[in-house]
């Protein structure tokens, strides 16, 4: 984790100083694709990440915590996302109906706080006259959380959040088994075990203490990233960020847990009983490299050859030639200590999940044999270098320019890696990706989950399906 | 139309982040740190207590979109902007599943689809094998009142991506085996989708708030008896009556000039000819009493789906900013009445919120949120409260000005991408509105007296007129819903097709 190692150095109480990054130049084409930003951190160790865009009068503020699912405790999963609830609740200054609907007043947009297993992040883009309050509202949560604390107010989160999880599991069509093939490639205690919202029982045992004990751990200002992108005043920005943010107080950087990483020796088969979708799902998975690291990018470009577009290759045989999927995707899902690439596909009706692992095992072994062509890589090169660009439109939000910035700084410890994050991309080939599906994607080393739909369940078969 | 391209789905139950239940304002000063100076005059934390005073509102900055109009009577729309070299390409199609004939719904959705299946010689392979040479994949979303069909590409690969489409709008192929290929994909995504919540919820309400005889009293994607009884035949005189220069809209956004545009649309369009004219405008449907609670039953649901509603405006009618303003304060925002008592207070629900759809014709107006199970009738009992609650507490200036100038001041945060200007650009055309409709919804919410929007919200949110759809275990329904009074409970089974109304 030499992201950590980077951001750590920056973060000794040392007086603020900026570094002015030159990022490496991009190659011919993509001038767009660079971020000029500055990083600096403040004396409790704030790090702090600059950004100017004048396109529009909004700026986004983008605060990332360095803790995700992957830093809980065994018995407590799913807390590092009922914390994130708990940080809209209201502060010492910061009166318990005031963060959401403050910054909705004054017209925000792309407002919310999102946790998964690697970090927490809270956002919000506002009118460029608003950068104040916005500071001042992140500062004071960051600082003064617990001085507003109680019990009523965690259990009321308690339930929010189960409802959450009823909404996005028990009620979903298939929420129950892709959490159980979570659980199956990342057996417990290893903290990816599950889903980032955690079980129902360990939401229910969560403490007021626990909430305490958590934020004096992880919430310090030492673990945290604070990115302003978008049309400010440099010089101004910079004081307002010392007003509020340079006096709280701070713990030293805590350590994350080392977690060997999990090898699957032998393949899982999960058979699920499918309570509320209506045709068959399987779900494959394989253990990859992390984020960013080698192999993470031919994972990228092999779910896009396999399930991205009518003529990828499983779209093209299951669902276009053969007839036997209703959709199929393939995806490197690229995450901090261990990533998984799955190939999932929903059967047509009459159609056996079984029937469906056979042709996907046949797609497979036609790519451990021969890769992918030329033609293949190149269209999804282009695919990426586009969306990266496409991401860039926005200031704030999910993947817009304050987000890019503080994944490659939480991932990587540099901010402007956007330029060789793409070179990543250029360097793959078809014999890379291969043997990457060769030696990585084997079919002795994986989870296969597959939800069936009871015959019991309250589902409606097709009345009328022409043969 | 204050939302713009993301039209409030009747549905959109997911709310923001997180918020808490009311206490009094914190405590007087007190410095952070343990050592606090002993005099609180000193205390130097003290500009913590109030929120900063905000400096001059910027000049509030709305997209501007051009038009020309072809001899063939093609829109040609633009909206300019070159900080990235991006450009969205797209059509935007006057006909949606409004004009679906009766007992073929989900026909234009499937022409729409059938037609990125084959063109101009490309079978379905080859079609999407040009699109991914340019890095991209069609998006097309099909609506009560037109479709949209474009990608966002990098600004050098525009002509290419242009010709493309016009490829696919004026040579489909239709061929019989990539219709039946696309019926069959549609049909058992109906399967998929009837197994969702969701789904289920919205399909039943439209049924009952519009009826079935309605243009907008079907799901777009139809059912599976209207779409298995669709024929290419079906399909290929759908894209004959609707498809032309005077129902189409070339849209291109963000690198790229109306000058620029025009000459590629002349190039690609300028000899389309076709006698197809714009559909009607879908009636306003009545608004009768409510006389029923309909439900879906879903033995051992966990939570229930709880929509309520009726019919609300067209867009540009003279209530449309009123309405919205006061559905903002009832459950638009995260700090609504709604959400705030139903999530924060009672932790009944992950969130619920309220909007009104401004169509073509009158769309729906919906208050919506999903609930615990075991809450079901109490949950109903407060959407109730909160509806009667709006003649009874009336809005206030402190829940409506901060409501106005929310809405407002969040207008261009919401045009960052070439695709939002696409899109925003295209629902123009598809209700027919003027360039300068941003400029007129502002107009229109800095103008809305507090008299009008309580006038409004009285009249369009009185719970006597809102139907109420569930979907959830019927036994929990049936015993905490059946002794509110609100009306007869009417189970739908879910696999059935509504009967049309008498």
């Amino acid at each position: 984790m030499k992201a950590f190692i980077a951001a750590t150095a920056l973060a000794l109480g040392l007086p603020a100083f900026a570094q002015q990054h030159e990022a490496k130049p991009p190659r011919p084409g993509r001038e767009a694709l660079t971020i000029p930003y500055e990083k600096y951190a403040l004396p409790n160790g704030l790090e702090v990440l600059l950004a100017r865009d004048p396109k529009l009068p909004v700026v986004a503020v983008n605060v990332w915590y360095h803790v995700g699912a992957y830093d809980e405790q065994p018995g407590r999963t799913g807390f590092a996302h009922l914390f994130e609830h708990m940080m809209f609740q209201g502060s010492k200054h910061v009166p318990d109906d005031v963060h959401i609907a403050l910054l909705e007043q004054l017209g925000g947009t792309d407002l919310n706080g999102t946790t998964n297993f690697d970090r927490t992040n809270y956002f919000e883009t506002v009118p460029s006259n608003q950068l104040a309050t916005a500071l001042w509202l992140e500062s004071d949560r960051m600082g003064f959380l617990l001085d507003a604390l109680d019990e009523k107010k965690l259990r009321t989160q308690q339930e929010v959040v189960k409802n959450e999880r009823r909404q996005g599991v028990e009620t979903r069509p298939y929420g129950i088994a892709q959490e159980k093939f979570w659980q199956t490639l990342f057996p417990a205690p290893h903290p990816y075990h599950g889903k980032v919202i955690g079980s129902m029982a360990d939401l229910d045992a969560a403490t007021v203490e626990d909430v305490k004990a958590f934020f004096r751990k992880w919430y310090a200002p030492a673990n945290a990233t604070l990115a302003v992108v978008g049309d400010f005043e440099p010089q101004q920005a910079r004081a307002l960020i010392e007003k509020y943010f340079a006096t709280l107080p701070s713990n030293p950087k805590p350590t994350r847990p080392e977690v060997a990483p999990v090898k699957l020796t032998e393949e899982k088969l999960v058979r699920h009983d499918e309570k509320i979708g209506t045709l068959p799902l399987v779900i494959m998975g394989w253990h990859t490299p992390p984020y960013l690291s080698e192999g993470d990018a031919i994972a990228d470009v092999l779910g896009n050859v396999l399930g991205t577009g009518k003529s990828s290759r499983l779209y093209q045989r299951l669902v276009v030639d053969k007839g036997l999927a209703q959709s199929v995707s393939a995806s490197q899902q690229s995450l901090g200590a261990q990533s998984v690439f799955t190939v999932e596909a929903v059967a047509r009706p009459g159609v056996s999940s079984d029937a469906l692992v056979k042709e996907l095992d046949a797609v497979l072994e036609e790519m451990r044999r021969t890769g992918p062509t030329p033609a293949e890589i190149n269209q999804a090169r282009t695919r990426f270098e586009t969306q990266m660009l496409a991401g860039l439109q926005s200031v704030g939000g999910f993947g817009g320019k304050a987000d890019t910035l503080q994944s490659y700084n939480h991932h990587q410890g540099d901010p402007g890696f956007l330029v060789r994050d793409l070179e990543r991309y250029d360097a793959v080939t078809p014999e890379r990706v291969r043997d990457f599906a060769r030696d990585m994607l084997k079919p002795t080393e994986r989870v296969v989950l597959h939800a069936v739909p009871s015959p019991t369940s309250p589902s409606p078969a097709p009345s009328k399906e022409k043969p | 139309m204050r939302r713009l391209f993301l039209a409030v789905s009747t549905l959109a139950l997911l709310a923001a982040g997180c918020r808490s239940a009311p206490q009094p304002t914190p405590e007087p000063n007190q410095a952070p740190a343990p050592e606090a100076p002993a005099t609180p005059a000193a205390d130097p934390e003290a500009f913590r207590d109030q929120p900063p005073t905000a400096g001059p509102s910027p000049e509030l900055v709305l997209p501007r979109f051009e038009q020309a109009v072809l001899d063939n009577g093609l829109t040609v729309l633009v909206s300019t902007r070159k900080e990235l070299p991006l450009v969205y390409v797209g059509t935007a199609f006057a006909a949606g599943s409004a004009s679906d004939p009766q007992g073929k719904w989900g026909l234009a959705d499937l022409t729409y689809k059938t037609m990125l299946e084959g063109a101009a010689g490309k079978d379905t392979l080859a079609l999407d094998q040009a699109f991914q040479n340019l890095g991209v994949s069609p998006s097309l979303g099909v609506s009560s009142d037109g479709a949209i069909l474009g990608v966002r590409v990098l600004q050098r690969n525009t002509e290419a991506a242009l010709a493309l489409l016009t490829q696919v709008v004026r040579q489909p192929t239709f061929a019989p085996k990539d219709f039946e290929r696309r019926q069959k994909l549609q049909l058992a995504e109906l399967v998929r989708a009837l197994g969702s919540p969701g789904f289920l919820a919205q399909r039943t309400f439209l049924d009952v708030v519009f009826g079935a005889a309605h243009p907008y009293g079907h799901p777009t994607n139809g059912l599976p008896e209207t779409v298995g009884s669709v024929t290419v035949r079906d399909v290929k005189a759908f894209y004959e009556k609707n498809v032309g220069p005077r129902t189409t809209a070339l849209v291109m956004t963000g690198d790229i000039t109306l000058e620029q545009a025009v000459a590629l649309a002349k190039k690609s369009f300028g000899d389309w000819k076709s006698k197809a004219v714009l559909p009607p405008v879908p009636p306003a449907p009545p608004t009768p009493a409510r006389g029923q609670v309909v439900f879906v039953p879903k033995a051992g649901l966990d939570q229930t789906i709880v929509i309520m509603g009726r019919p609300g405006v067209a867009a540009g009618h003279g209530d449309e900013s009123a309405l919205d303003l006061a559905t903002t304060v009832f459950g638009g925002f995260f700090g609504s009445r709604l959400n705030m008592n139903l999530r924060e207070d009672k932790g009944y629900s992950y969130g619920a919120n309220s909007g009104s759809d401004a169509r073509l014709g009158v769309g729906p107006l919906t208050a919506s949120s999903s609930v615990r199970a075991d809450v079901t009738g109490a949950a109903v009992t407060e959407f109730v409260n909160e509806l009667k609650g709006l003649r009874e507490r009336p809005i206030t200036p402190r829940e409506l000005e901060p409501a106005r100038e929310g809405l407002i001041r969040a207008f261009p945060g919401s045009f960052e991408s070439v695709e939002g200007l696409g899109a925003s650009a295209s629902e123009l055309f598809l209700r027919r509105r003027p360039l300068d409709e941003y400029a007129r919804t502002v107009a229109g919410l800095e103008k809305a007296t507090p008299a009008e929007v309580q006038r409004v919200a009285e009249a369009y949110l009185s719970p006597d007129a809102m139907q109420i759809v569930l979907v959830g275990d019927p036994e929990v329904i049936q015993q905490q819903v059946g002794p509110l009074g609100l009306g007869k409970l009417v189970a739908r089974e879910p696999a059935k097709t509504p009967a049309p109304k008498p």
